[in-house]
């Protein structure tokens, strides 16, 4: 079913990471896909991994949760992987198939390839969007591109766009499957035959969705307007966001983490990419 | 012969999660060919669900549902040809209408089942009728259409089908005065043609009390009573315990009793408490 999407979506809770400001967690989340880039040999990747499971355990969000958001990457893994194991040449020759030839710097490649991926999809998950609410992210974005509006640049309106634009996502999956059902107790059949008929299937469902959207985004509008919204001039925020000790703390600890795999780099030897 | 019937049917939304919802609980229900059932309840009381097992859209998690005496979801069974057979009108169904004009729209069902096409215009031509849209309508798109209008249209696109069970998720809800009339007594013109079985979902007592044979009154996933309107509503504290009303004139009458007038308070038209008043207070009425 369309409402078991789970990647991308918030889980409200208290730990130190639902805590942390907003700006403060984009500018973590930047850094710590810096440090994954930094990892040179496998004993940091290592270091990596251990530090994105201490992150995990941190955000209080259950593994079964992690590993659903994970599943629907599986295929992309799965190439990832075959490719590099098959197709890294190197000179430490492992098996030899027929043409198919495995280097043992392929396969060391194959893994360095999945566990970043890994990492930084559930790292930047859980520090963002699964412990991050999406009004606050995107309050978070607005102060942290407001330097642009001196650019004359309309960044109170883009993030508004952006609130809006998450916060409908859910709306449309539910009236998605509304529909669906009524087309289905109408006799379409999105299930079978060929693929041009399957794609005629589809607009029965996505024009009485693009109008409903549309009638929607005007309702809103007229809602807005009767409320004043005017936008962003002069407007200020019920929650003002305030730098705290623990944004500080988790700052020094990411950039420790950098520090950290930078020297494991250069001290520990052994496979390096 | 009972044409559709529910034997024992659970039903839960999102089981296994902590979101888990039992919406319905061990419900057997039959309903007899030819009526017109009026389904009533409070929000959330599974109406909505049970509906949507009628046809198939979703699958009972226990029991299950036989239309003449065959489980609908069997394996190997066909449910697109269950669905042309009960016919759901679902909540708000002109959110639905997409074609580019509203013969069009009426046709899709029909066309689905593949019908001839001769076939498939006479249907068109005789449910706008039944709905009371002109046939000036059947050209244009059905998003010039008022509300009431494309309402009416997105009814006709189910009866179109011709289902021998036509279910209704409340067809009236959000409309004026007239409009529910012109749907309402759409339907009823329908069913006293076509013979078929309508089941309708409402929350308006006036509605079902006029329009309906049978009563099924449910309440958190359960059956609480069923019956005819007059044993349904001579009852009313039960009614009125799980937070449904009675129609307006039942509790009329019921007011008057307790004034001590005598008169009798399973009545629920109109019509009924005129001529009970006017016997009551002895026939002096001047016409």
């Amino acid at each position: 079913m369309l409402k078991d999407i789970t990647l991308g979506q918030f889980f409200p809770g208290k730990s130190i990471l639902h805590r942390l400001d907003p700006r403060m967690k984009i500018v973590l989340s930047i850094l710590y896909i810096v440090v994954i880039f930094l990892c040179k040999n496998l004993a940091a990747f290592a270091f990596i991994t251990l530090f994105t499971a201490a992150m995990v355990v941190l955000s209080g969000i259950s593994l079964r949760t992690i590993l659903k958001g994970i599943k629907p990457l599986i295929f992309i893994l799965a190439f990832t992987a075959i490719y590099n194991l098959f197709f890294y040449g190197g000179d430490r020759l492992l098996v030899k198939l027929g043409f198919i030839e495995i280097y043992y710097e392929g396969a060391m490649y194959a893994v360095a390839m999945v566990v970043r991926i890994v990492c930084l999809l559930v790292g930047s998950s859980v520090l963002l969007t699964y412990t991050t609410s999406p009004i606050m992210l995107t309050d978070g974005l607005e102060r942290l591109l407001s330097p642009l509006s001196k650019l004359k640049l309309p960044v109170h309106e883009f993030s508004m766009m952006m609130t809006i634009a998450l916060r409908f996502i859910p709306t449309l999956i539910e009236e998605t499957d509304k529909i669906m059902n009524a087309q289905k107790a109408r006799g379409s059949d999105f299930s079978s035959g060929s693929l041009v008929r399957r794609a005629k299937a589809l607009i029965p469902i996505l024009i009485p969705l693009f109008i409903s959207s549309f009638r929607r985004a005007g309702d809103l509008a007229v809602a807005m307007e009767c409320r004043c919204y005017r936008g962003g001039n002069g407007r200020t925020k019920m929650t003002q966001l305030h730098l705290s000790f623990r944004d500080f703390a988790m700052l020094f600890v990411i950039l420790l983490c950098g520090a950290a795999v930078l020297l494991i780099n250069r001290f520990v030897p052994g496979f390096s990419l | 012969m009972n044409k559709l019937e529910l034997k024992n049917v659970s039903y839960t939304y999102s089981a296994g999660t902590p979101f888990c919802k039992k919406a319905l609980d061990s419900v057997s229900l039959s309903f007899e060919k030819g009526q017109i059932i009026g389904l009533i309840g409070h929000t959330g009381c599974g109406k909505s669900t049970l509906v949507q097992l009628l046809n198939g859209l979703l699958t009972p998690d226990e029991g299950a549902v036989l239309l003449d005496g065959q489980d609908i979801n069997r394996k190997g069974g066909d449910l697109r040809s269950v669905r042309f057979r009960v016919g759901l009108v679902f909540q708000y169904p002109e959110y639905q209408l997409f074609e580019e004009t509203v013969y069009a729209d009426i046709a899709y069902g029909p066309k689905n089942m593949g019908l001839s096409k001769e076939e498939t215009d006479r249907r068109v031509r005789e449910t706008v009728q039944f709905v009371g849209l002109s046939e000036d309508c059947l050209s244009m798109s059905p998003f010039d259409l008022s509300g009431g209008q494309k309402r009416r249209a997105a009814v006709a696109g189910i009866m179109a089908m011709e289902p021998e069970v036509l279910v209704l998720d409340e067809p009236a809800a959000g409309l004026d005065p007239i409009g529910r009339e012109e749907i309402l007594g759409g339907i009823f013109s329908y069913q006293r043609k076509k013979k078929s079985t309508v089941i309708i979902v409402s929350h308006s007592m006036e509605d079902m009390a006029r329009y309906s044979d049978r009563l099924v009154v449910m309440n958190r996933g359960r059956v609480l009573m069923q019956g005819s309107c007059r044993e349904v509503f001579s009852r009313p504290e039960r009614l009125t315990e799980i937070g449904l009303d009675i129609p307006q004139i039942t509790r009329f009458m019921l007011a008057l009793r307790k004034r001590g007038i005598d008169v009798r308070t399973d009545i629920f038209t109109v019509e009924e408490a005129k001529d009970e008043i006017i016997r009551v207070s002895g026939g002096r009425h001047r016409a």
